[in-house]
């Protein structure tokens, strides 16, 4: 597909990146984005909340701060009580009110599937986007929250999940990566992507296609929902990571230490995952001791390789 | 044998059948059918996490799925077992470096001691959290310090307050334990069954 260029369009269709971005003075260019999806929790509030996280999160990943949202609701009226829709509603506005974002609107439909997103726009300073390009050779991967959720996801969605896990897995995904973000901003970070549907590996993927370097990734450094292991080994694993693994395992290169349930998890598609911060390795360890100080289970889990290159090795 | 149809079903549904009829009937072998990867990947995991020997045949785009369970293994090991979370959850929340008011030497002694003795709570001893003066046992010279590196190495998870050790300027002193914040102390309280504060 062909699609129409614009000289002030700096981030469009052609680039595998989490949003859209349009110059619209040397110092202001606008983020766009839009993510809704049907619920993965039963708590309509937390739904809300979660959805609302995940769109805003593609902002922050560029570098960008969120300004205004819109609500895009498909809701089955004539056989779900209105009061569901409410509280999913109350959720989003209360995720909104907390990245200090401005609701202007929005568009329900009627849908046989509930489904609840946003779309959102927010600013950043064209000199200051962040991409999945611009990565340097000896780069640190700083990856800010655990991986899982898909994982746990699937065993909430077969009853076989705890509560205790249904709860911090739920306040995981409804975590907005704003603190990240701004904490980022202070530092020499070169890239940011956020963790959602491609799984860790799919993201890390699209950071070096089409690049000169490749990217390691220490397995047993990154942070991992402990149960998620029991429940990968038991078969719960989503059909999107199987999907996600399909796609990109000709680019992988495994050492045999690394465990199939450590796989799986490489590759379980995230909601609402964290940002994976590419930053100058002189600045990793600073910049991580911040973002722990902030309450993340953050890790410095990978470098940028010199070769192989446009390849991923996992240790 | 035991014959499920799963097919036409998404994750987790077809492992879900199969866990169901394990528990039901506890078969020696098992058929399962069902038509996508995904669901014959995971069922294929989810009968060798139960011990049972798997082998897959395509027929058209189906595939039938077959579970042998393996000799000499007891049908009651099961990962549910070795993964229950039974076990009581303990978390102990030390704010001194001392045991109790009047004398500090005694204090110390006392504080000693009772760390070494805590490994006495065996397995569910479940978190180690220090704040204010507490933090002062995680740092160098702290006379505990090698009972609690033997107790992270067996697994004891050990939480030290990232602020505390800041207000002290101790950051760089701290040799054990992962520095943490009030959120996760708040949340370990929450999951823990008993909490004790020293």
């Amino acid at each position: 597909m062909e699609f129409p260029t614009d000289p002030n369009l700096i981030v469009g269709m052609d680039s595998m990146d989490d949003a859209g971005v349009y110059k619209i003075t040397d110092d202001i260019a606008i983020i766009q984005t839009v993510d809704f999806f049907t619920p993965i929790v039963d708590d309509p509030y937390w739904f809300g909340q979660i959805a609302a996280a995940n769109a805003l999160s593609d902002v922050y990943a560029m570098g960008g701060i969120p300004k205004t949202a819109m609500n895009i609701v498909a809701f089955p009226i004539k056989e779900m009580d209105i009061s569901i829709l409410r509280k999913i509603i109350q959720g989003g506005l209360d995720k909104m009110k907390e990245a200090d974002v401005v609701l202007v609107g929005g568009h329900s439909v009627e849908d046989k599937e509930l489904k609840y997103g946003l779309s959102v726009t927010g600013f950043v300073h064209p000199d200051r986007i962040l991409t999945k390009k611009n990565l340097t050779i000896g780069d640190r991967l700083i990856l800010t929250k655990p991986l899982g959720t898909g994982i746990v996801n699937t065993a909430i969605k077969g009853g076989l999940a705890s509560r205790e896990v249904i709860k911090f897995v739920t306040h995981l995904m409804a975590a907005l990566n704003r603190d990240a973000a701004q904490i980022m901003e202070g530092f020499s970070v070169h890239a940011c992507t956020d963790i959602t549907g491609f799984g860790l590996i799919g993201h890390v993927a699209e950071m070096v296609v089409g690049s000169d370097f490749g990217i390691g990734l220490w397995s047993e450094k990154i942070p991992i929902i402990p149960e998620a292991f029991d429940y990968a080994a038991m078969g719960l694993v989503p059909a999107g990571a199987y999907k996600n693994r399909e796609f990109r395992e000709c680019m992988v290169d495994i050492s045999p230490s690394v465990k199939q349930a450590v796989l799986d998890i490489l590759y379980d598609p995230q909601t609402s995952g964290g940002l994976l911060i590419c930053v100058d390795t002189k600045s990793a360890d600073d910049l991580l001791i911040r973002l722990k100080n902030k309450g993340m289970d953050a890790a410095i889990i990978g470098e940028v390789l010199s070769k192989p290159k446009r390849r991923i090795v996992i240790k | 044998m035991r014959e499920i149809d799963a097919r036409g079903l998404a994750c987790p549904a077809p492992v879900l059948q199969t866990k169901a009829a394990i528990e039901e009937a506890n078969p020696n072998v098992i058929k399962v059918i069902i038509d996508n990867e995904a669901s014959r990947q995971n069922v294929c995991r989810f009968l060798e996490s139960r011990n049972y020997e798997t082998s897959v045949q395509e027929e058209g785009s189906d595939f039938h799925v077959t579970g042998k369970r393996k000799e000499g293994v007891s049908p009651e090991v099961s990962i549910d077992e070795k993964t229950r979370t039974d076990v009581k959850r303990i978390m102990v929340m030390l704010a001194t470096d001392r045991m109790g008011f009047g004398d500090d030497e005694l204090g110390l002694k006392l504080m000693i001691s009772y760390i070494r003795t805590l490994k006495e709570m065996g397995s569910e001893l479940w978190r180690l959290v220090f704040v204010n003066n507490g933090v002062k046992l995680t740092i160098k010279g702290s006379e505990v310090l090698p009972v609690l590196q033997a107790y992270e190495k067996d697994g004891l998870h050990i939480m030290v307050c990232g602020t505390c050790l800041t207000h002290f300027d101790l950051l760089d002193e701290k040799q054990v334990g992962e520095t943490t914040n009030m959120l996760d102390i708040v949340t370990a309280m929450q999951l823990a069954d008993k909490v004790i504060n020293i």
